[in-house]
């Protein structure tokens, strides 16, 4: 059997990402822009191709796309426009989208991510407006077609073929859709469809030059679909090139049960979108004031965000990245640092404790308000502990609209023990019933102190003040020496 | 300019979605290959330097509107027109070939 | 009546001499009694014309103000949108299409309480010459009902010469107003590129299309402009200027003749148009319009890149005709088009596709983009040395019926008339006289972006000079 030698091959992946705009009505008609509603009521004559039906430009879709493109370092063109692109498909109410072709809106960026704890940076080729198709719907022996999609405003951004390994796609395309969704241009939602990503793919020997034949995979609709498709993928390919097959040009789709990249159909050469300027439309000039002024009033995006967490707040780099990546964990974050100082471990009980609870729970970290941030301030002061803050914690997720100090008040366990009165009892006791732990710290082992103060809390169920443990533990040790 | 001939008249046919029976393709063939010979003169003219009009009214730029809801289609009156429809969809016969 | 100009009409109406009803019900009349030798109309609006004009009535009764052609029966050609009625584009693709809103130039002319009569026939989607592309039925020419009335707007042209209405809008791609306007004897103009709004018409080359009226006078003609040419914010190609009226101030007119051009006009029609030149009284100057013998080339290659794309539309998938013989969703595209298109719409769709195809389109589409900056620039540069251009609307009278099979001698049809669609300039084709057969002839007045009053206003001289006697006998 032909061993496959998978080192020996790099992957050259290059990602086109299609982020659906929040404008309130679409890009060239002004029916409603909105998902979900009853097929073909959020329709116009424009977006259903009717004859005589004229299209006309969305300014705030314009103002978006070029947010985007000062967000990611691109430049934004003075002089774009618009073109047809002709292909016949019942999803189309015109069978040409209006796209734009040889002059985008925005040519060019830079979007640097983390990825596995190391920054990197990757170059977006160019970004620019097109209208979004309506939907097929297929049903056992004939399909619907619904239009409330068709004519909604899209920016596809296309990056450079400088992706190299699944981990990097995901990076980088989550840290597009965290700009996407800072600047509040999109929903972001891949399971509603407002963000999808398609990716061409070809691999080559390490130290190739040229790029060999390129597939592409689309329909990924998750962050982790996506990763395991172009793992598949890169296996398939470096296991033909390997047993000296010919990998053909194709449109793949990545099947959740097989988890392998299936063939949906082969590139046909019959698809000359002939590409033309659009007549109906008049070119877009911008100046460089008007760019300026966007470029100015853009809001705190992430990776600025990221730099203020480690140099000012002094995150460690792997949790501000987990912030700064989820833009409502972060503004959640952002929100509660007005009412907690304590970022640090503020972030860790965002990050990890909340995190991990809501993940089973159908709440979420809105439900929750500004008591999270409350919980942490309760710790700081000593009314609790850390170890019943857990317990409150769970507490606070089972009645979101409960605060911390309401569920430590109502429950006598979780009353902080503060009294030295109340202490001293179990610390005599705790030494009572471990003599060898007193005589390994009289021997310098520091370790048998911490697990002297670890029975006190158990004991205590947690309840006991660690400062006042700390300190009476101390001087009882001391002072029988 | 390399002649006109069937194979192309098959290539457009497809590209352009219309099909043709053999007489219906004579036709066409002819009055199409009379049509490009004709247009071929342009070849003659010198266009060096020449920009492509792509606008009669070249100053007009930045046409756009303003991001509001308007008046929508009601789905009745799209449908009226509708060949064939359900559940509120335009309804078509399965698709066997993939999108794009 | 059927012989009131409509500025007369509407004033009489206003006055108390007529009533809408009376107007409505005499054009309904006349057309019953002479259309179906004419065949001008593919729809009459009887229903909603007699209802319209029963509001205009009242309206006017209780006082209240009314629109600048109240009381005016028009057609309207049917590839614009009248909400609720068929719109055909005289196609059997579209036999049953209700247009589910209003053209822009629909509204204008409602809101003035002008009272829309019928849709009128056309070659299919604009494309011809002769309206014998119509899908439905010729209409003949009411000078001689042996002949084509022209095309693609001849219904709207046939109408007015057979004064059913005194007014009727046609759309102008390639001299489709104007070269059926010449063959009918009646007024046709049309406007700079953008001055009236395509929003409701359908489209057939959308750089190249303008709506505009055919009139048995020009003071008419002005009238619908001064109504129809306003800014659209539904179309954005539409001019954002206001109408803008001839200004009084009447300076020597240079009238500019590209005489090499029109070096072969067939003798008779050359005579009338040199008599023209000489009603016209103005200076004549020679200019150089040498690149215009390139323009039909230009004109078919933009024209069918542009209409192959905007009648892709056409599948029966949405609306229109899907073929009964379609089982799969390949077949409802291959063969409703193959079904619902004439022949000469294939044609300039495949034509269209293959300009624009992969390997071609920089020969073809883009070439043909660049000639038509060299015709902009020697229409600029012949404009320097004159105020307006003069040449015959078209080379010859209205042709027989089915006289012409060779598709590129139907283009020469269009040879004087192609130019200003080419260039976006506004053109006006005002009857001029007629040839031994009694046909009538045009004379063509090309001005610069714009100019449309100037246009307009030099057509009402030499008409008053002219002075001719425009009825056709039915």
């Amino acid at each position: 059997m032909t061993e496959i030698r998978y080192e020996q091959w790099e992957p050259v992946i290059g990602l086109e990402i299609h982020i659906q705009l929040n404008t309130k009505s679409k890009l060239f008609a002004s029916s409603p822009n909105r998902f979900g509603d009853e097929p073909n009521t959020n329709i116009s004559e424009v977006c259903t191709g009717q004859p005589g039906a004229l299209p006309v430009l969305n300014k705030e879709a314009v103002k978006k796309a070029v947010q985007f493109g000062c967000a990611v370092g691109a430049r934004v063109a003075h002089f774009s426009k618009f073109d047809r692109k002709s292909y016949f498909y019942p999803d189309s109410p015109r069978n040409f989208q209006i796209t734009q072709f040889d002059q985008p809106i925005v040519v060019g960026g830079t979007i640097t991510c983390d990825v596995g704890g190391a920054i990197k940076h990757f170059q977006i080729n160019r970004a620019h407006l097109e209208d979004d198709a309506g939907m097929l719907k297929h049903f056992t022996n004939f399909a619907g077609v619904d239009y409330n999609r068709a004519g909604v405003p899209l920016i596809e951004v296309v990056s450079e073929p400088c992706i190299h390994t699944p981990k990097e796609a995901v990076a980088y395309a989550m840290a597009v859709k965290a700009i996407a969704e800072y600047l509040d241009i999109s929903d972001c939602n891949m399971e509603e469809g407002s963000l999808r990503i398609d990716a061409n793919i070809s691999v080559r020997l390490k130290g190739e030059k040229t790029l060999r034949t390129k597939v592409e995979i689309k329909n990924m609709n998750s962050f982790h679909n996506m990763e395991m498709a172009l793992e598949s993928e890169i296996r398939r390919q470096c296991r033909a090139y390997t047993l000296k097959e010919e990998i053909k040009k194709g449109t793949y789709r990545f099947d959740l049960e097989k988890k392998e990249t299936v063939l949906m159909r082969e590139k046909e050469d019959a698809d000359d979108y002939r590409y033309f300027p659009e007549p109906d439309l008049v070119p877009i000039v911008l100046t460089d004031a008007y760019i300026e002024e966007i470029k100015k009033s853009l809001p705190e995006l992430p990776a600025e965000r990221f730099k203020r967490y480690i140099t000012e707040l002094h995150l460690p780099e792997y949790s501000a990245n987990q912030l700064v990546i989820d833009k409502a964990l972060c503004n959640y974050f952002e929100e509660s640092l007005k009412i907690c100082p304590n970022a640090k471990s503020l972030c860790n009980w965002l990050t990890v404790e909340f995190t991990g609870r809501l993940k089973d729970s159908d709440k979420s970290l809105s439900d929750f308000s500004g008591n999270i941030a409350r919980l942490v301030n309760l710790i700081d002061k000593g009314t609790i502990t850390g170890r019943i803050a857990k317990d409150v914690a769970d507490e606070m997720v089972l009645n979101p609209d409960k605060n911390p100090e309401e569920i430590v008040a109502a429950n006598p366990d979780y009353q902080p023990m503060h009294d030295t009165s109340d202490i001293e009892p179990i610390i005599d006791q705790v030494l009572l019933e471990n003599p060898s732990s007193i005589a390994d710290y009289r021997a310098g082992k520091t370790k048998a102190f911490g697990f002297l103060v670890g029975q006190v809390m158990k004991l205590s169920k947690g309840k006991a003040s660690p400062s006042v443990v700390n300190d009476l533990l101390t001087k009882k040790l001391d002072l029988s020496l | 300019m390399s002649k006109f001939n069937q194979e192309d008249l098959d290539r457009l046919t497809k590209l352009s979605r219309i099909a043709c029976n053999e007489a219906e393709k004579k036709v066409l063939f002819e009055k199409l290959s009379n049509v490009l010979v004709y247009i071929e003169q342009l070849e003659q003219i010198d266009t060096t330097g020449v920009k492509e009009c792509n606008h009669v009214l070249e100053t007009i730029s930045n046409v756009m509107r303003e991001d509001i809801v308007g008046e929508t289609l009601p789905r009745e009156l799209f449908l009226e027109n509708a060949p064939s429809h359900v559940g509120g969809m335009i309804r078509v016969p399965t698709v066997i070939k993939a999108n794009h | 009546m059927h012989e009131i100009p409509a500025h007369v009409l509407t004033a009489r109406f206003k006055k108390g001499e007529l009533s809408a009803k009376e107007i409505v019900e005499a054009s309904l009349k006349r057309m019953a009694l002479h259309d179906p030798k004419i065949g001008a109309f593919l729809s009459v609006l009887t229903e909603r014309a007699l209802k319209k004009a029963e509001e205009i009535d009242k309206k006017r009764d209780q006082g209240k103000s009314l629109g600048k052609l109240a009381g005016v029966p028009i057609a309207l050609k049917d590839n614009i949108h009248v909400k609720g009625e068929l719109t055909t584009c005289g196609s059997k693709f579209l036999s049953n299409y209700k247009a589910p809103f209003d053209a822009t130039v629909t509204r204008l002319l409602e809101e003035e309480d002008a009272i829309i009569i019928g849709k009128t026939n056309m070659d299919e989607f604009a494309m011809g010459s002769s309206t014998e592309n119509s899908a439905y039925h010729n209409t003949k020419n009411p000078w001689d009902l042996n002949s084509t009335p022209g095309g693609s707007s001849g219904g709207s042209a046939a109408a007015v010469a057979a004064r059913f209405c005194p007014i009727a809008l046609g759309s102008d791609t390639g001299g489709s107003i104007r070269q059926p306007a010449a063959f009918s004897g009646v007024v046709g103009f049309k406007p700079t590129y953008g001055r009236v709004s395509r929003y409701g018409l359908v489209a057939f080359a959308s750089s190249l299309d303008q709506i505009g009226p055919l009139t048995t006078n020009v003071q008419d003609a002005a009238l619908v402009m001064e109504i129809l040419g306003k800014h659209c914010e539904k179309d954005s190609t539409s001019l954002p200027l206001p109408w803008r009226a001839h200004n009084e101030h009447t300076k020597e007119l240079r009238i500019g003749v590209p005489k090499k051009f029109l070096e072969d006009l067939p003798s008779e029609t050359r005579e009338n148009f040199e008599h023209s030149l000489k009603i016209l009284g103005a200076q004549i100057v020679d200019i150089d319009l040498g690149i215009l013998k390139n323009s039909i080339a230009v004109y078919y290659i933009i024209a069918s890149a542009e209409a192959s794309t905007n009648l892709a539309r056409f599948d029966g998938i949405r609306y229109g005709i899907r073929s009964p013989r379609a089982k799969t969703l390949e077949e409802v595209y291959d063969f409703s088009k193959q079904e619902g298109f004439g022949t000469e719409v294939k044609q300039r769709i495949l034509l269209g596709t293959y300009v624009l195809s992969s390997g071609y389109q920089d020969a073809y589409y883009r070439k043909a983009q660049k000639v038509r900056t060299l015709i902009i620039e020697q229409f600029r540069k012949a404009f320097l040395q004159c105020d307006l251009v003069a040449m015959p609307t078209s080379p010859f009278t209205a042709f027989p019926l089915n006289s012409i099979a060779d598709p590129v001698q139907m283009y020469l049809q269009d040879i004087y008339t192609i130019c200003a669609n080419i260039a976006g300039l506004p053109a006006v084709s005002v009857p001029s006289g007629f040839s031994k057969d009694k046909k009538p002839f045009g004379l063509q007045l090309i001005g610069p972006l714009l100019k449309d009053a100037e246009v307009l206003h030099a057509a009402h001289i030499f008409e008053k000079t002219a002075n001719l006697q425009l009825t056709p006998n039915l």
